[in-house]
């Protein structure tokens, strides 16, 4: 088992006794980043539970109303959200053909996802026309403007940390709202499907994401930079969801 | 100045109460047997436990005489006269009086004259709060030597008379209400005391203290565990909101409540909070040589050991220790109760230099608290 030597001390001991595990054995920089990027994704999974809808999840107020609120303003991040991961792909030069696959893959999974959502909102007793002449929101229009920034610079590398974010929220979706929303609304399975098919994926793209980072994650700038990325996304993301609240139609 | 864990003492009451007898003892609420208890304590893995309360739900030991018997235990076994103790710090979730505070309970108990007290009131982690002002009251060289109790008597909680005579309230409406029931067939009673001095025991092993640090998200996370409210929603009385003790305790407002559905917060943020102390180089994991969590139930020791690997910060399974299973959870009193056990057991070699990293996580409003101790020797 990993005691964690090779990330304190930097040596390279302690790396045959990793068990076997979802999470591979990787390189010391991909691992100080893993933690970092582990300890954004904790504070930015508490945050959330200050966001005023997502508290009513919490405390057991989360009505009809609210989901359909929820799936308005979460439709455009994911029509979005194709977009930035396909300029992503683009933006991966030859050196950086394997990454280039893997986000090619992953846009090819997601970039229709939003469809799902809009059938979510309908079965919600939402109208059609309604989710779809909804315009991003003000948190939805800085979490783009920045990722779509990011993405059209060289090798954005950087934007693995906006993944770790992005995809963790799905598993987080499926595993721990689903569910709830489904027991507080009485709303059917229909009314959720984005969030548990979302979910669902997403434990193979958290396999291939540490592959990737193990590949890429080879120096202390590189740290830095996925970092920040998603210290930045989580922060903008928190935002989209407390912008939600001025959506007052 | 370095402080030093000298002597531990503890105090279970009653027998050890097997699987199959817990509900003889808190008693069948409305004469049915639970529908929750075999499934929880599957989970819990907990064997044997102890409780201040008879079968007949009469209550054995109070909370006082529990913490002052772990106390006596402790300054007996230690060598320095009871005259040099300068302070008593005394941790519980409920003493017996909601006032005055618990420690002057207990120091009347243990008839220490005229010395500095504390009380602190919390869940789990008011015990290394205690710990922690004893600690740095003998830093600042106020006194030499302070003994630490922690004591927790929930079973008074738990009895089926409590639950009887909550007729209004969640539990009576639903056929099953997880949430106030699940910590019926987790908590149980015990006391645990530590003395700290300034220098270390002349006999045998000591433990320094070398940190002692906690991080508490109350500002951000919901309430977990409580007692106190209705557990609705949409009714925001506590307990003495209600114009009568017997309204509240009919509308369930005295009724011990785990939102379990949050429960997983406590590991992320326990998580959250070791890397912390990794990343300021407080803690590093690879000089851990006993790791000694409170842990409420087994459910959630792998998933701690599971995201601890994931942040490549894992601490071996061989070097976690804890006598959860034979003991029961005592809430705050666990880690006194654990650590006093650790010293004596031939389970693990302790040896002079060892390093061990304890963690006390509490659901209440998610505090997470840890401490890392040296084995010394004189």
């Amino acid at each position: 088992m990993n005691d964690g030597e090779i990330l304190i001390e930097g040596g390279s001991a302690a790396l045959n006794e990793m068990p076997e595990s979802n999470v591979p054995v990787m390189n010391p920089h991909a691992q100080v980043c893993l933690q970092h990027l582990l300890r954004v994704w904790l504070g930015f999974e508490r945050d959330l539970s200050t966001v005023p809808l997502l508290r009513r999840l919490d405390l057991g107020t989360y009505t009809v109303d609210d989901h359909q609120r929820l799936l308005r303003n979460l439709r455009q991040q994911v029509i979005e959200g194709s977009r930035w991961i396909t300029r992503t792909a683009s933006s991966f030069d030859r050196n950086h053909a394997e990454i280039r696959s893997t986000v090619i893959a992953h846009a090819v999974d997601e970039h229709r996802d939003y469809e799902l959502l809009e059938k979510d909102y309908v079965a919600s007793g939402g109208r059609l026309e309604d989710i779809l002449s909804m315009e991003r929101n003000v948190g939805s229009e800085a979490l783009h403007g920045f990722l779509m920034y990011r993405a059209s610079r060289n090798n954005p590398v950087d934007l693995l940390g906006a993944m770790w974010i992005i995809e963790g929220l799905g598993e987080k979706m499926a595993r721990s709202w689903a569910e709830r929303i489904q027991e507080l609304t009485g709303l059917g399975e229909d009314s959720t499907r984005f969030m548990t098919y979302h979910g669902h994926n997403d434990g193979d793209h958290m396999q291939r994401f540490y592959e990737t980072l193990d590949d890429v994650c080879v120096n202390e700038e590189t740290v830095q930079a996925i970092v920040k990325t998603a210290k930045v996304v989580a922060r903008l993301y928190r935002l989209q969801l407390e912008e939600l609240t001025h959506d007052v139609e | 100045m370095s402080v030093y864990i000298t002597s531990t003492g503890a105090f279970l009451p009653g027998p050890p109460i097997s699987v199959s007898e817990v509900e003889g003892i808190l008693g069948m609420v409305n004469g049915q047997p639970s529908s929750l208890r075999v499934q929880i304590q599957q989970a819990n893995k907990i064997q044997t436990r102890h409780y201040a309360i008879d079968e007949h739900q009469k209550t054995t030991h109070s909370n006082t005489e529990m913490a002052a018997h772990a106390a006596e235990q402790c300054l007996d076994r230690a060598y320095l006269d009871r005259q040099e103790v300068g302070m008593l710090a005394v941790a519980s979730t409920q003493g017996d009086l909601p006032a005055p505070g618990m420690a002057s309970m207990v120091q009347a108990e243990l008839g220490l004259p005229a010395i500095e007290i504390l009380t602190t009131h919390g869940i789990c982690s008011s015990s290394m709060m205690a710990l922690k002002a004893a600690w740095n009251s003998l830093r600042l060289g106020d006194h030499q030597a302070a003994v630490v109790v922690s004591s927790e008597l929930s079973s008074r909680l738990l009895k089926r008379q409590r639950y009887e005579a909550a007729t209004e309230s969640t539990f009576a409406a639903k056929r099953i209400d997880f949430n106030t029931e699940f910590l019926r067939w987790m908590l149980s009673d015990g006391a645990g005391a530590l003395l700290l001095q300034d220098k270390p025991s002349p006999k045998g092993f000591s433990l320094r203290i070398d940190w002692v640090r906690g991080f508490s998200h109350a500002h951000a996370l919901p309430t977990c565990m409580s007692v106190g409210s209705a557990g609705r929603p949409e009714d925001e009385r506590t307990w003495q909101d209600y114009d009568t003790y017997a309204e509240a305790e009919k509308a369930g407002a005295l009724l011990l409540r785990q939102e379990v559905r949050l429960l997983d917060n406590i590991i992320r943020m326990g998580v959250d909070g070791y890397l912390r102390l990794v990343e300021e180089g407080t803690s590093t994991p690879s000089k851990i040589d006993h790791f000694l969590c409170h842990y409420s139930s087994h459910h959630f020791r792998s998933k701690i050991l599971e995201m601890l690997d994931a942040a490549g910060v894992g601490i071996p399974e061989e070097k976690w220790w804890t006598n959860l299973y034979t003991r029961g959870n005592t809430g705050a009193a666990s880690l006194f109760i654990m650590l006093d056990e650790f010293l004596r057991t031939d389970e693990v070699s302790v040896k002079e230099g060892d390093c061990i990293l304890c963690f006390v996580p509490e659901s209440g409003r998610f505090n997470t608290t840890y401490m890392q101790l040296t084995v010394v020797k004189q």
